[in-house]
């Protein structure tokens, strides 16, 4: 999930929470809130009768009789003297139920024991709970409405704002990250941010890459030079032996010692171009462009090969889906990776024997090709080690160098082509290449 | 034929000289892009032989200059740097081949053959070899007036002992040269001969080929 995405559902959730939060408790709190406002007006209440009884003399209300009882039409509050005998108490504030005029309602009582005149009294001041309440819902509502006009905005700008703050970021991620090509050439300037950690970010990416691209261009650059230092001397000694070995006046054995050297410094001239054509691989220094038709380059291989065959009177057995076209690859690498197949399934044959290459459309589109022979198999022992490079799998002085299932591996590593080995020892080894799905 | 050899590496250039002098080639030799550049300015040339990784100019630059100062002449690049690039590069710039290092000069020999080919237009171009003739443009061999059918390597291997007749060649030196890069490792193997015996088969159907000669265990030549 984006940074930006998670910001907005945290941001949104946790507002949600707190809106789901307050409705729950926002009844119980007005609740609250209006009874103790309303026990503050009883009090109130209390000091205004008082202060009246006061002024005016008890006898004013009562009198003569024993009690005193005043409501208001709706019976919604009601205040009361009675004698109270010898009780002592506190002044409280209950709810209890009280019969006013032959009806039953809950009031809020304010009871206050006190002394006029020799004689004690109760004063007692009520309202009904059912006033208490009354403007709770519209407050409720009010609130509400209030708290959401709140919360909207606030999420609002905090979107806004984490948006812009996030912007940084967001550049470096598509101008740094996203679709760069190594070895990342091209580079954008500096973003423009307050922020220091963006800021901090960038330059270390920037500084990476640089260091990535650094790296790149000095092997490349190694590779171009050990090319050059290593093919001169090797190019000295090769044209020296060609005009010796013309030179008419050498003896045949002197001959035979010179073609032996010119055999030497041509493996060593083939070591070297192994290791440059697999270094340059690794350094991407191929395109993946073409697009070719299988079944020629197949039939270019095997037309290379065919003295080979010949020579060693091997049978071939070519079965390739015509109409096959590939794409997304470097058509001589892959030539070079199906002729180091077929050379090794010719190489490490037995007389008389045969070989066979054959593709197959996979389920899920893929396409595999198979390259089998029905040579000297390799031991189940040392198939982990074939693509090694140097790695000799069969001990025979004049049997390959080791290189060239290190460049099979390299150029199908280079394509994303997987490769399937099945071998038995003394009955011979089936190569599969399984090409990737865009090269189909 | 007059030739101007720029090459940095004088043991090399040396080694050019004494080759292409054994085949009537005149040789001048320059060791630096400085005095290449003297020499063109000096005398005309038909062929520059021009190493493209030269320490004062850049090989580029020269191949332009040679142009300039000898229109008439075929440039062929020399280059250890080998890569596509250079390659595409300098056929761009108007070299007429590019042979990358290490090279045999065997293969210079024929390639300074095939340019001058080229340059010289579509004439005739048949060599007699033995009883029978050669036609090196459009790749046939005559018996009298009967056409011999070899295939591509086969004609390949043919012309290029023809080129260098009388030299002993190598078994390497004749893989080298048809399968390139290709050629395989395994050298002792004797998969040339198939191709020889197959020459020899066809062609000793209409006359004695012993000009075809086997050198024991070294190779072949065409002794004529």
């Amino acid at each position: 999930m984006k940074l930006f995405t998670k910001l907005t559902l945290f941001i949104t959730l946790s507002k949600l929470a707190i809106v789901v939060l307050f409705v729950l408790l926002l009844p119980f709190l007005v609740n609250t809130i209006a009874y103790q406002y309303n026990d503050f007006y009883l009090k109130e209440q209390k000091k205004k009768v008082l202060d009246v009884i006061a002024e005016n003399g008890i006898d004013t209300y009562l009198q003569g009789e024993e009690n005193y009882g005043g409501y208001t039409m709706l019976k919604e509050e009601y205040i009361s003297l009675e004698p109270a005998g010898q009780i002592v108490l506190p002044d409280t504030i209950a709810t209890l139920r009280r019969v006013v005029e032959e009806d039953t309602l809950t009031y809020r009582v304010l009871s206050h024991v006190f002394d006029y005149g020799g004689h004690r009294y109760v004063l007692e001041v009520g309202k009904t709970t059912a006033t208490i309440g009354q403007y709770n819902r519209p407050l409720q509502k009010m609130a509400l409405y209030v708290l959401i006009g709140l919360m909207v905005s606030t999420i609002l700008i905090d979107l806004v704002y984490t948006r812009l703050l996030l912007r940084p970021l967001g550049i470096i991620i598509k101008n740094r990250l996203l679709h760069r090509r190594f070895p990342f050439r091209d580079n954008s300037p500096p973003i423009r941010t307050t922020t220091v950690d963006f800021r901090y970010l960038d330059e270390s990416l920037v500084e990476l890459m640089g260091k990535v691209r650094e790296a790149f261009e000095k092997e490349r650059e190694f590779t171009s030079n050990a090319s050059h230092e290593l093919m001169t001397p090797i190019g000295i000694l090769q044209n020296k032996m060609e005009n010796l070995m013309i030179d008419g006046e050498l003896g045949e054995e002197l001959q035979q010692k010179i073609m032996g050297m010119m055999k030497t410094l041509g493996r060593l001239k083939k070591i070297v171009h192994s290791l440059l054509l697999i270094s340059r691989i690794e350094n991407d220094q191929f395109s993946k462009s073409d697009s070719f038709r299988m079944q020629e380059l197949v039939q270019e291989v095997m037309d290379e090969l065919d003295h080979r065959l010949e020579e060693k009177n091997l049978r071939s057995g070519i079965r390739i889906t015509a109409g096959v076209t590939l794409q997304h690859l470097n058509r001589d690498l892959i030539f070079q990776l199906v002729y180091n197949l077929v050379n090794n399934a010719i190489r490490y044959n037995k007389p008389g024997g045969s070989i066979a290459v054959y593709d197959q459309q996979a389920p899920g589109g893929l396409y595999r090709l198979t390259i089998a022979d029905t040579g000297i198999g390799i031991p189940a022992a040392e198939q982990e080690a074939i693509f090694n490079r140097f790695k000799k799998v069969v001990k025979n002085e004049n049997e390959g160098y080791g290189l060239g299932l290190s460049i099979v591996n390299t150029i199908a590593q280079y394509h994303g082509i997987g490769v399937e080995v099945v071998s038995e020892e003394g009955a011979g080894t089936e190569f599969t290449l399984v090409f990737p799905l865009e090269a189909t | 034929m007059k030739v101007l050899i720029i090459e940095d590496e004088r043991s090399m250039a040396l080694e050019m000289e004494a080759f292409l002098k054994r085949s009537f080639y005149i040789c001048d030799l320059a060791f630096t892009a400085r005095q290449g550049l003297e020499k063109m300015e000096e005398s005309q040339y038909d062929f520059i032989l021009l190493d493209l990784g030269l320490p004062d100019i850049d090989g580029l630059q020269l191949l332009q200059a040679a142009r300039k100062n000898c229109p008439d002449a075929s440039c062929i690049i020399l280059s250890a740097r080998g890569q596509l690039e250079d390659r595409i590069k300098g056929l761009d710039l108007g070299a007429d081949d590019y042979l990358p290092k290490p090279f045999s000069l065997l293969e210079l020999q024929s390639r300074m053959q095939a340019v001058a080919r080229r340059k010289f237009g579509l004439r005739e171009d048949t060599v007699p070899l033995g009883d029978f003739r050669v036609d090196l443009h459009k790749r046939l061999v005559f018996f009298e007036e009967t056409e011999i059918e070899l295939s591509r390597k086969e004609f390949d291997l043919l012309s290029y002992m023809l080129l260098h007749k009388n030299r002993p060649l190598t078994r390497m030196q004749l893989g080298e040269h048809i399968w390139g890069n290709f050629a395989d490792d395994d050298y002792d193997s004797n998969y040339i001969d198939v191709h020889i015996k197959n020459i020899r088969k066809k062609l000793s159907a209409f006359s004695s080929v012993e000009w075809l000669q086997t050198l024991r265990s070294i190779g072949y030549k065409i002794k004529l």
